[in-house]
């Protein structure tokens, strides 16, 4: 591998930080000071939920995780439920993350 | 309106972005530093694009081998998710100054996306606390990863462990989302969305294909249920 040139840098970080920059704030300009159909409003509604276990999934789905055998697939879907658990009781952001870590760590060791 | 007030409150809630940034931003520097990016080009990263899967994406394609050429077609189509986050935040600007509503797009993260959600639905909160809890979580992203640029590996922290932190910060997400069927609905159509995709071999915009589809089964399941009800 050869290290990355300033040049390269550049052309890199210049088109990502662009594309970045307009899915950031074209929608939300594009549709902020409107009276938006009920349709829309709604699923804009959606979105979170949508989004929140799209990126579970990601996290937790990949295909052939199940190759190395049942156990290094199965940790951090363990791990997962027992976030789950603790994110129910607390509703705490920090704590989940906190026994997210704890629990991983621990299925890890096992 | 109290600025120390409105600085305090988002302190509090982005204090568990914060923590989550500090773990994985080390790393994000570390792989950085190994292409041979110096402190000042992860600052201007950090800066104007800030994005966790980028930054990663971008050295670990260019240790691939990857072209330039790729690796921003690849980077721009898994931050295209952006564009739902920025369209869902539209109706809580309504109100708020152009320059305010741009400060606080241009910060979002999926994290702070989720973390400003919340607060929106539960009332009380505003567009510039929001954009505050998008500057800390941004500030601790830059800190840590110029601290993994220039402290390297003496700093190991393994990543599969820090990287569950963000898991574990969607997970409670989701599970503190209204309880209801057609969010239940939503989310069950992302996931099964997300999966498909990955197993079709298209990793890079899986999470907003999924999150396209999620809302579109949420959606269809309202209308449906509408009509029969």
């Amino acid at each position: 591998m050869q290290a990355i040139t300033w040049p390269q840098f550049l052309i890199i970080f210049g088109c990502c930080a662009v594309t970045m920059l307009a899915c950031r704030v074209l929608p939300l300009f594009l549709l902020k000071g409107r009276q938006l159909p009920r349709r829309l409003e709604e699923a804009l509604g959606y979105i979170p939920p949508a989004a929140f276990a799209a990126l579970v999934a990601n996290d937790l789905f990949t295909p052939g995780m199940f190759d190395a055998g049942l156990w290094p697939a199965a940790a951090p879907l363990l791990a997962a439920g027992g976030v789950v658990a603790v994110a129910r009781l607390t509703k705490s952001l920090l704590w989940s993350a906190l026994a997210g870590i704890a629990f991983f760590a621990l299925l890890m060791l096992v | 309106m109290d600025l120390a007030a409105d600085i305090k409150e988002a302190f509090k809630a982005a204090v568990p972005i914060m923590l989550g940034y500090v773990a994985i931003g080390i790393p994000c520097g570390i792989l950085s530093a190994s292409i041979g990016l110096g402190w000042v080009q992860v600052l201007l990263l950090c800066a104007l694009f800030y994005s966790g899967a980028g930054q990663f994406m971008i050295p670990n394609m260019w240790l691939a081998l990857s072209s330039p050429a790729s690796i921003i077609a690849s980077v721009s189509f898994v931050n295209t998710r952006q564009m739902l986050y920025s369209a869902a935040f539209a109706p809580w600007c309504r109100g708020a100054s152009k320059r305010l509503s741009f400060l606080f797009a241009a910060t979002v993260t999926d994290e702070s996306f989720g973390v400003n959600t919340q607060r929106f639905e539960a009332g009380g909160w505003s567009v510039r606390r929001a954009a505050f809890v998008n500057l800390f979580s941004q500030s601790s992203w830059t800190l840590s990863c110029i601290a993994g640029v220039l402290l390297g590996d003496a700093l190991g922290i393994p990543l599969a462990i820090a990287s569950f932190a963000m898991t574990s910060i969607f997970i409670c997400l989701l599970v503190t989302q209204k309880i209801c069927a057609a969010n239940a609905v939503g989310a069950a159509g992302a996931a099964a969305g997300v999966i498909l995709c990955k197993c079709l071999g298209m990793a890079g915009p899986a999470i907003f294909v999924g999150a396209v589809v999620g809302v579109a089964c949420a959606i269809a399941f309202t209308a449906v249920r509408e009509k029969v009800g």
